[in-house]
């Protein structure tokens, strides 16, 4: 192994667990102030670290406190298996956690001849890893659930256990289809596969490949991590909190944190199968590297324009009405992130001007290219969990029955046509 | 018997329907203008900015804070005549009456202790006063404390409390 695998390897490691855990305080936090913001009113905004709030994000962390100085509380009745009970939330947030580390963040960087991967778990099986690894997560419900000897819990686990029985099925054959159109079971290999073009002018992402599929796997997405409309095992108006009733402070913050980890894998494997991954449309990231002048210089332009509708957002946004008495310290901490943004911005064109016209290295421009693919892969990533939180304030829920129903009459005979339809064609065009 | 009949048109078994995308198409239109419009001008969201923005719309009706008034010699109204207390659903009013010796009545309290913590604030002791001697125009509608025992008013609390509406002084005693 040769210092730059190493390197590239421990790099994206850190990337995909900062991505996976870094996420959670900044995910509970949007589905707050996206529910207020979606009710008309504000959510949190004022908890802040001298002065700087960063729209109330520092919430999230608050809350983390919280959750750590709560009441360890074991319900008495707990007599064997309590050593289960602790591990029951560990179990569904690992799980969650690994399933991420499969996803590729960037195309695979060519130094020296070598091929390395930027996916924290470097394996070209990425789809059977996550098949494999998403649905472990429920045993951690289900040991969480029996032990608590409750009958919402026990109830609860139940939802779970049937719900994964049921919409694991439309979820792998939906994925099937993708796999055969894809020809791969490589998560990468299927971006890069998107990243042509399809009909000559439509990008070739799943979504249009394959439509039907693509709406079996985001619903069925939604039914396995929980998110409405299918909250079943945790129905806040049937059964309590479902599995975690009898879990308190850091047990119930595992369960928690482990359900925003698994709507942020969902995200991600959405993303990558259906909307492209990490490529932008119609660029491919070769494209990128044989014109990488271009690249620069689109992006010298659009980084300053994005930033400065940015700060044009902030200045507006960050301040309060012209009625309140004080501001509370918003408009510095205005001034300081101008400042911060500026000189970020002002960092990223020094750059890129002596990437093209001093230093004419390869490795370089290869390097430019994966922080752009890990940039907008973050931003699709984000901006699909927004749109999970969106559902989810949309969308009331379903009641059980209609759940079971909506999975075995519906998705699996669509997802089980839908593979039929795609191996026929697929085995017409290349016979 | 005809005419009472109305036929309540069944939604939901068209196609349309049973595919639900369209309508959660049509929901998430609605919450997304919300959200939008709300992220690009975050201060027209019409909430109160409390406790920077004080709220201004509080009635001269409004069951505030309890007051205990004053006469127009600037002493307490109050006769101790125990109609409040014996009102009070809550149990909450404690009075202690004793001699008043300025002549102007008999009786007045010695102590008066309103728990505030057992208040419902129904206003019925400012119904059964005959003297206009308790009131609950105060329009204080926030009473913090760091103990239980900071919200039980004493006589000198309740009496230093301003009305913030109409009269100031008792309008049953002179």
């Amino acid at each position: 192994m040769s210092t730059a695998s190493i390197l590239v390897s421990v790099a994206s490691f850190v990337l995909g667990a900062l991505l996976a855990l870094l996420t959670i305080p900044v995910l509970v936090w949007l589905e707050r102030r996206i529910a207020s913001l979606v009710q008309d009113r504000l959510g949190p905004n004022r908890t802040n670290v001298f002065g700087f709030r960063l729209g109330g994000v520092v919430q999230s962390f608050a809350d983390v406190v919280k959750l750590l100085l709560k009441e360890e509380y074991y319900p008495g009745h707990i007599k064997m298996g309590r050593w289960l009970f602790m591990l029951a939330p560990v179990i569904t947030f690992s799980a969650a956690l690994l399933a991420f580390m499969a996803i590729p963040f960037a195309d695979t960087l060519q130094i020296d001849g070598e091929a390395l991967r930027v996916q924290a778990l470097p394996i070209d099986f990425g789809v059977l890893w996550y098949l494999a690894i998403g649905a472990i997560g429920v045993l951690g419900v289900i040991f969480g659930g029996w032990l608590s000897h409750n009958k919402y819990a026990l109830l609860g686990a139940a939802r779970a256990g049937s719900m994964v029985v049921s919409y694991e099925l439309p979820l792998g054959l939906s994925i099937l289809s993708f796999i055969i159109t894809y020809n791969t079971i490589d998560f990468n290999a299927m971006v890069q596969w998107q990243s042509g073009t399809f009909f000559g002018f439509l990008p070739a992402w799943g979504i249009l490949v394959q439509p039907l599929a693509s709406i079996v796997l985001i619903v069925a997405l939604f039914a396995e991590t929980n998110r409405n409309p299918f909250t079943v095992a945790e129905g806040e108006s049937e059964i309590v909190a479902g599995y975690m009733t009898e879990h308190t402070a850091m047990k119930f913050a595992m369960y928690f944190m482990g359900e925003y980890v698994a709507m942020n894998t969902a995200s991600a494997v959405i993303i990558t199968v259906i909307f492209g991954g990490y490529q932008i449309p119609w660029v491919s990231t070769e494209m990128m590297l044989e014109n990488f002048s271009a690249f620069a210089v689109v992006m010298m332009v659009s980084v300053p324009v994005i930033v400065g509708l940015l700060i044009k957002w902030m200045r507006k946004n960050n301040t309060v009405r012209p009625t309140v008495s004080t501001d509370g310290g918003r408009n510095f901490e205005t001034k300081v992130l101008t400042i911060a943004l500026l000189s970020m911005t002002a960092l990223i064109e020094v750059i890129l001007l002596y990437l093209v016209f001093v230093a004419d290295s390869a490795l370089a421009n290869s390097i430019t290219v994966m922080l752009f693919q890990i940039v907008v892969f973050v931003v699709k990533l984000m901006m699909f969990n927004i749109f999970f939180i969106l559902i989810r304030w949309t969308v009331p829920r379903f009641r059980y029955d209609q759940v079971q129903h909506l999975g075995w009459y519906y998705l699996l005979p669509l997802s089980l046509l839908n593979l039929f339809i795609t191996a026929i064609i697929v085995v017409g065009v290349n016979p | 018997m005809k005419q009472n009949i109305t036929v309540i048109p069944r939604h939901g078994s068209s196609f349309k329907d049973k595919l639900f995308l369209p309508a959660i198409y049509d929901g998430v239109k609605v919450t997304f203008k919300h959200l939008f419009d709300n992220v690009t001008d975050i201060n027209a969201v019409d909430t109160l900015e409390y406790p920077e923005e004080q709220p201004t719309d509080i009635t001269d009706r409004y069951r505030g804070l309890h007051r205990l008034t004053h006469r127009a010699d600037d002493t307490v109204a109050c006769v101790a005549c125990f109609m409040c207390a014996t009102a009070c659903p809550a149990n909450c009013i404690f009075i202690e009456a004793t001699e008043r010796e300025d002549g102007d009545d008999e009786k007045m309290p010695k102590s008066f202790f309103i728990d505030t913590l057992e208040c419902v604030f129904c206003g019925y002791c400012v119904e059964a006063c005959p003297c206009d001697a308790i009131r609950m125009d105060t329009g204080i509608f926030s009473l913090t404390g760091n103990s239980r025992e900071d919200f039980v008013l004493n006589k000198e609390q309740l009496l230093a409390n301003k009305g913030a509406f109409g009269e100031e002084i008792s309008c049953a005693r002179g």
